[in-house]
């Protein structure tokens, strides 16, 4: 069976663990409890006639004392870089993230997750950086993990990469 | 090896081994598992199984070997049984070794003030997003605030113009009124009135004439409404009976002028407004009174002294309002007056006193008001619009109070 290692960055409290939790286990918390470490899952799924699990490392998220160490990306095959909508410095953490991974490990393949897209009213994100990022090659996601909305379909684009 | 003395490196493995909980994994350089010891169960990994890929039982190896840099340390990583591990990876040959040491008690207390810290840093970052959202909002109100400033002078400006403009088209509505009859010697009739609009512009009008030697018209006009477009057509049609600008009509028969007054003003050329009139030719020589009505309010004559209590009755008459129907027809009727007989013509703004769910007055008390004799040199007229505006109350009247009277 394929196996892929796939890490969850972003700054801290954008819901990489809650991310992980409803693609994993289908559940969610309103309670924001905070990650120190790393926790790894595992999830089996198939993309066409291919069976493939991916090693989710979700990674405790950066904040302006403690920085991600980007080494524990090592022998990743792909990066999802979490960003709450309702902050955007959470945006200017995933891009400084983004830099130090292409930098220390290489060019590996990654998808932005624009994450509490149940709170797409309050995001403050401007729409100007977003189009330049996308420009620059950032595949931008909508994801909710208190609704579920656009999770499971981030998670299989994102392994439909390595079927092909 | 470090260069410590036996008791002392015994000591710090007996701590190491008691404490930390220790586990141990190697695996060869097909990353297979070879070897496994220690407190596998502690950490969830009793299952392993040596001699098969290692990656495939233990996740967390999923690309991390072989290794790049000896030794690595992977901080506070939880372990399957819940536990947490440092995990330390060193090369030993061509393999590499992984031992796991229990971290979970200090992890535990790293979250809680990990958890404090970016609460309120979460706290803190929301406060800031909404203070910028309560100043953009406060820059907001404070536009709005100055443009209904603005739009409120610049209201203002057209108010008080609009104001001048009514106030001039008040006095021409009261400048063309005609002046009352009141000197005995200067003819055989006397007219008064008073005239009270409801707002600066009323619906109400009235005139009276000598159609020719022997004749006398009096009349009113009540256009429905009040403002600029009642004001308007009262005035209109007021000119138009003033001026006798009806064609082919004779003015001293009150039917005819009320049937050609009715063709030239449908309401669907006027603005949908209607009227009522109440129009009236009095000869002099035969003391007769002719009258007729277009839905106005009964006229109303007064007999007896003026110096002691009168006796009333009402000039009845029917027809329709002014400007409702095309084809409406007028009926005559007449009535004999002699002296010191006095003729009442009113709006119904001088009875219907009030908002609509007011008591009203009776029409029977206008008309005893108008048969109480003149005392103190005060007209009857008066004391009826005073009745009317203590029956009010504060505030202007509802409705036009219009009221004329011929005298004999």
């Amino acid at each position: 069976m394929l196996q892929k290692k796939i890490c969850l960055l972003g700054a801290f409290g954008v819901g990489k663990t809650s991310l992980v939790r409803r693609y994993v286990s289908s559940v969610f918390s309103d309670a924001y409890l905070t990650t120190v470490g790393v926790k790894v899952e595992k999830k089996l799924m198939t993309v066409g006639t291919q069976e493939i699990a991916l090693i989710l490392w979700d990674i405790a998220g950066e904040d302006e004392v403690s920085a991600v160490r980007v080494s524990y990306l090592r022998g990743a095959a792909a990066f999802l870089l979490v960003v709450d909508g309702t902050r955007p410095e959470t945006l200017e953490t995933a891009e400084s993230i983004q830099a130090r991974v292409f930098k220390e490990v290489g060019r590996i393949p990654f998808f932005v997750l624009l994450n509490k897209a149940d709170l797409e009213h309050e995001w403050t994100i401007p729409a100007a950086r977003m189009d330049a990022l996308a420009s620059a090659g950032w595949t931008f996601r909508r994801t909710s993990a208190k609704t579920g909305d656009g999770v499971e379909a981030a998670f299989e684009d994102l392994a439909a990469l390595f079927a092909k | 090896m470090l260069d410590l003395p036996a008791p002392i490196s015994d000591s710090l493995l007996q701590l190491v081994h008691t404490q930390r909980v220790l586990a141990h994994l190697m695996v060869d350089d097909v990353q297979d598992l070879v070897q496994a010891g220690g407190h596998l169960a502690h950490y969830g990994l009793a299952e392993v199984r040596c001699g098969a890929p290692a990656s495939d039982q233990i996740p967390f190896l999923e690309g991390m070997l072989p290794l790049v840099e000896t030794p690595f340390l992977i901080r506070s990583m939880a372990m399957p049984s819940g536990r947490v591990a440092d995990v330390h990876f060193f090369a030993d040959g061509h393999a590499v070794w992984i031992v796991l040491l229990d971290v979970t008690a200090e992890h535990e207390e790293a979250r809680r003030v990990q958890q404090k810290a970016y609460d309120m840093t979460l706290l803190s970052q929301r406060e800031a997003r909404l203070i910028v959202q309560l100043e953009a909002a406060n820059d907001e109100l404070t536009r709005a605030h100055h443009e209904l400033a603005q739009s409120r002078e610049a209201l203002q400006q057209t108010h008080d113009r609009l104001q001048r403009e009514l106030r001039d088209a008040e006095r021409y509505v009261r400048a063309i009124l005609p002046e009352p009859l009141l000197d005995p010697l200067k003819g055989p009739i006397q007219v008064d009135w008073r005239f009270v609009p409801s707002t600066e512009l009323g619906g109400d009008s009235f005139g009276y004439h000598w159609v020719d030697a022997d004749h006398f018209a009096l009349y009113l006009v009540d256009v429905c409404g009040h403002g600029v477009g009642a004001a308007l057509l009262t005035v209109a049609v007021a000119n138009t009976l003033r001026s006798e600008a009806l064609h082919h009509t004779d003015f001293r028969q009150p039917a005819d002028v009320l049937t050609a007054l009715n063709k030239a003003y449908q309401m669907d050329r006027h603005g949908d407004l209607f009227s009522t009139v109440w129009y009236g030719v009095y000869h002099a020589g035969s003391g007769s009174l002719r009258y007729a009505s277009a839905g106005h309010p009964t006229a109303i004559v007064v007999s007896g002294d003026r110096e002691s209590v009168g006796q009333w009755r009402s000039l009845p008459a029917v027809g329709p309002c002014i400007g409702l129907l095309p084809k409406a027809t007028y009926r005559e009727e007449h009535c004999s007056l002699q002296s010191p007989d006095r003729v009442f013509v009113f709006s119904d703004g001088t009875y219907e006193i009030g908002p609509p769910d007011a008591t009203m007055p009776e029409f029977d008390t206008l008309a005893e008001i108008l048969t109480q004799p003149v005392r103190d040199g005060k007209s009857e007229l008066d004391r009826l619009l005073d009745y009317a505006r203590k029956a009010h109350g504060p505030g202007a009247l509802e409705d036009d109070f219009t009221i004329m009277k011929m005298a004999l």
